[in-house]
């Protein structure tokens, strides 16, 4: 299978950069994830890997083989799209068959390896169906196989499951999870949704604005935020990012006080997981706003000055609206970022 | 996933695809393509338009006797700008062609509007359909017979007692053009319904009950929402129609010839006498391209707006 | 209730009026000429019109024996399918550039395509008279086969790049990346993916080939090259007038065969009439 190696790649539409100066490295096998926002750069980055666009600026390296200009059709990658792309006028049997076709595969081959790919998948009876008689998850399924078939160098995955309904995301997630531990392919796997990109990456690479804003595992980009993006950009409520003032150990902000390490200084946001707040304490004095049980938590906002800081509270905890409520944040999960957005590290 | 399907595809089959060499397109040729997939069509379109258009203009530079051809410079222009049949061909197709297109959208609009909500509309749809289906020239002799020589029409205003006796349909000009008239409207009022039905039931349902919850009657419904709402279709189909319409020719030639005195004489009936009935092919020539260039400005300003605003 | 009910009944009248008198609009003269069709020469032009003429098959005797309808029907035929042929190889390439390529003068292609539509046919009339005099191809088939071509050819094109406009980009991307290039994405994936629109144009262009009438007047100058469509203009007897039985009969055999096509289409038409530009 193939490493691949991003050198300075640049995508310029006229004025508008799409994807600046990036590099990156992924390795042989890896699962990789690119996550952000819509717009951030992360899906023309996978077209330029696939060879669908061409970079205006940078080399494109896979399996060690210089593909910056090569046709997206000699590439060896596999690609499976958000909309699933079923050729519509083809069998889910033709469409898994396509590919082989068209790499000039000996035709004695391509029956047991389409049922072999389809077998992978679960969709061995469906083969003789067209896309249109299939559900969602049976079409992506599909779409599946039609990548795995040809055993490409890379997979690349263009949120593969941001049409499907939760239920089903989520097992897909699993199979897709398994098959490439199983088949050891390079994947690159571009998502917004970061429940996706922290179960299934090996490492996550955040974009936002056409950059890159960190590069790490699951428990690196989790734990570990390089800046206020990837902080409010991860978690599920994200972190709270309290703007305040520190001075000589000391962080201020309306109804929010914490102690600082002294290297932190002058404007900075406070960041903070709501799992690391609890009730009671003195950091944050401020009314109950609101009160979201989910069944197996409860989530509690509160507002402190004009700010609504979000606390994940005990199960059972119930409280009316506009009663005074005080905060304590887990001292050891607290991060600061500097006016740039950056992380405030001490001096190492 | 199912156990006893191979948990690994083996590598040996892997190993067998055959590496191509990589492609490389040189961006010279990946510019060039889209013009390549273009050539033929527009080669071809450029013959059968560019060349008849140059050869038009210098044709009509000439007077043109069978085969000698005499220079005249303007000398066609200028007869045909004090030609009182042209002016009258030009004045004919703009008469007869806005009261048919007239007749036509009201006509399919108020059918379309009555139509789109029934339950047949299928049927509905294929019977009005039909007279667009049949032949122009067969439809030209279906009124040629109905209204002058079979004689029904007369018969049949005589049967309700509107008229007395028997109407020469060809001997006044009015009633002339009225024939030619009523067979645009019967032929291809259909087009403009066909497409009204569409732009209707295409229309956004919620919209329609929103207005009918807010105590709309159908009649103002139609007029104040629905009507607004297909304007960009209306534009187009009258663009098309309003074209096809200026370009008559077959019922002219079938039913009236021109008849009486001219007066339901078009401008395409013009250029085909003038060239192939007189053989003043310069004099011909010099017509078309002041027509082309009609064309050209009603293209360039009406057409090009409608298709535009066609799109979404 | 009972007032909304009322207005809700009268309604309905006034719709089935309006609908049902256009009907008969539309099919009383087809009748009519129907009947023309099978009844004795004798009874066409009388001095009082005849609703119910004596049947007869006068005019099918006189088509079989007098008039070479097989070699009209042939030449209509040859001219039309051969025309619908050339439009779909031209155009299909034509109609992707245009829906699927980004290049400079996009729009302005587009439009001249789309112009050439507009252009009446007796403007062009006696160019293209003398330009097939010059090729030999006066009073041939082949002649009527390239003019029909040209007429239909922006129609055709702007048709099937209306539906490839709706076919999704992924499915393209995915062929490139499954190792297509650019024409067999055209052949196997975007041609199959917009056949409804393919069909649509060729039947559309198909019927406006076969009522064509201007340039087969001029082109077809003897019988050789008559199509259905100008044969029936010539179609009198010479002293004896206007044979209406025979029109008649002849009209309604073209009718039937693009009546059935239509029927096919009929959920395309009004796209397919309006080049696109209004979806269904």
């Amino acid at each position: 299978m193939a490493s691949i190696h991003l050198q300075n790649i640049e995508k310029k539409y006229g004025a508008f950069v799409g994807v600046q100066n990036m590099s990156l490295e992924i390795a042989d096998e890896e699962f990789l994830v690119l996550l952000g926002p819509s717009g951030c750069g992360k899906t023309t980055t996978m077209r330029m890997i696939a060879g669908l666009e061409l970079p205006t600026g940078g080399k494109i390296v896979i399996g060690g083989e210089e593909m910056t200009e090569i046709d997206a059709r000699d590439r060896d990658v596999a690609m499976v799209f958000q909309g699933y792309a079923l050729y519509p006028n083809m069998s889910i049997y033709e469409n898994i068959r396509f590919p082989l076709r068209m790499r000039g595969i000996p035709k004695a081959e391509h029956d047991a390896r389409i049922r072999q790919a389809a077998d992978m998948v679960e969709l061995g009876s469906f083969l003789d169906r067209k896309p249109g008689a299939l559900s969602g998850g049976q079409r992506q399924r599909a779409a599946l196989a039609r990548a795995v078939v040809r055993q490409p160098q890379v997979f690349l995955m263009d949120e593969p499951l941001s049409n499907l309904d939760a239920k089903l995301r989520q097992s897909m997630r699993v199979q897709i999870k398994h098959m490439q531990r199983q088949l050891k392919v390079t994947t690159v796997y571009v998502t917004h949704d970061q429940i996706e990109a922290m179960t299934l990456a090996d490492r996550i690479v955040i974009m936002n604005k056409g950059a890159i804003q960190q590069v790490g595992t699951p428990d690196q980009i989790y734990s570990d935020p390089a800046n206020t993006f990837v902080a409010g950009f991860i978690g599920s409520p994200p972190m709270n990012l309290i703007e305040g003032v520190a001075q000589n150990g000391r962080f201020v902000a309306p109804g929010v006080t914490a102690a600082c390490p002294g290297y932190v200084q002058g404007r900075v946001t406070l960041g903070v997981r709501p799992e690391d707040c609890h009730v009671g304490g003195d950091n944050v004095q401020g009314m109950v706003y609101g009160v979201e049980p989910t069944g197996d938590t409860t989530y509690l906002t509160v507002l402190a000055g004009t700010k609504k800081i979000e606390v994940k509270a005990a199960r059972e905890y119930r409280s009316d609206i506009d009663v005074p409520i005080s905060i304590t944040f887990d001292p050891a999960h607290l991060y600061f970022f500097g006016e740039d957005g950056q992380r405030i590290r001490g001096a190492a | 996933m199912r156990t006893d399907a191979p948990s690994v595809p083996a590598k040996g089959v892997a190993q067998a695809i055959p590496k191509p060499a990589p492609r490389r397109r040189s961006p010279a040729l990946r510019r060039a393509f889209p013009y390549i997939l273009l050539a033929p069509a527009l080669a071809y379109l450029l013959v059968i338009t560019l060349y008849p258009g140059l050869f038009a203009i210098y044709q009509s530079l000439f007077v043109v006797k069978f085969l000698t051809w005499e220079w005249t410079g303007f000398g066609n222009y200028s007869a045909i700008l004090q030609d009182r049949e042209f002016w009258a061909a030009l004045g004919n197709t703009a008469l007869i062609g806005a009261i048919s297109l007239t007749l036509q959208t009201v006509i399919a609009l108020a059918i379309a509007y009555f139509a789109y909500r029934d339950p047949f509309i299928r049927g509905w749809r294929i019977v009005y359909l039909m007279p667009m289906l049949f032949m122009p020239s067969a439809v030209a002799f279906i009124w040629k017979l109905a209204f002058n020589d079979g004689r029904v029409i007369s018969d049949l205003l005589g049967r309700l007692g509107l008229i007395e006796g028997n109407i020469d349909w060809l001997g006044s000009i009015p009633l002339a053009r009225l024939t030619l008239i009523v067979a645009d409207v019967w032929q291809w009022t259909p087009f403009l319904f066909i497409i009204f039905v569409a732009a209707l039931q295409g229309q956004d349902q919620e919209i329609e009950e929103a207005a009918r919850l807010d105590g709309a009657s159908w009649p103002s419904i139609f007029w104040n929402i629905s009507l607004p709402m297909m304007r960009p279709v209306i534009v187009v189909a009258i663009t098309l129609r309003g074209i096809d319409i200026t370009t008559m020719f077959t019922n002219v030639f079938v039913m009236t010839q021109g008849t009486p005195g001219g007066a339901t004489e078009t401008m395409s009936y013009f250029i085909y006498r003038q060239g192939f009935r007189m053989f003043n092919f310069g004099y011909a020539s010099a017509a078309s391209v002041l027509m082309l260039i009609l064309t050209v400005i009603i293209a360039q300003t009406v057409v090009k707006r409608a298709f535009h605003s066609g799109k979404k | 209730m009972a007032k909304a009910r009322k207005s809700r009944g009268e309604s309905m009248l006034l719709r089935y009026l309006v609908l049902g008198g256009w009907a008969l609009v539309c099919l009383l003269p087809i009748l009519w000429f129907l009947s023309i069709g099978f009844r004795p020469r004798t009874e066409v032009i009388t001095p009082q019109p005849i609703y119910w003429p004596t049947f007869s098959l006068d005019a099918w005797h006189l088509l079989m024996s007098d008039w070479p309808i097989a070699k009209y029907l042939r030449n209509s035929v040859i001219a039309v399918a051969g025309s619908v042929v050339i439009d779909l190889m031209l155009a299909i390439p034509a109609a992707y550039a245009l829906a699927r390529y980004e290049f400079k003068g996009r729009e302005d292609i587009g439009f001249y395509i789309l112009s050439t539509r507009m252009m009446a046919p007796a403007i062009v009339a006696v160019p293209i008279f003398f330009l097939f005099k010059t090729l030999g191809l006066l009073d041939s088939v082949w002649a009527l086969m390239l003019i029909y071509a040209a007429i239909n050819l922006s129609l055709v094109t702007w048709i099937i790049r209306s539906y490839m406009l709706d076919i999704p980009k992924e499915l393209e991307d995915a062929a490139r990346t499954d190792g297509a290039g650019d024409l067999t994405i055209l052949r196997e994936i975007i041609v199959p993916a917009c056949l409804p629109g393919i069909i649509t144009a060729a039947v559309i262009a198909a019927i406006f080939a076969i009522n064509e009438f201007l340039f087969t007047l001029l082109i077809a100058s003897t019988s050789n090259a008559y199509t259905m469509s100008v044969a029936l203009a010539n179609f009198t007897g010479g002293s004896d007038g206007i044979i209406y039985n025979a029109i008649a009969l002849v009209s309604f055999i073209a009718f039937v065969p693009i009546l059935i096509l239509v029927i096919l289409i009929q959920k395309h038409l009004s796209r397919g009439l309006t080049m696109g530009a209004v979806k269904g």
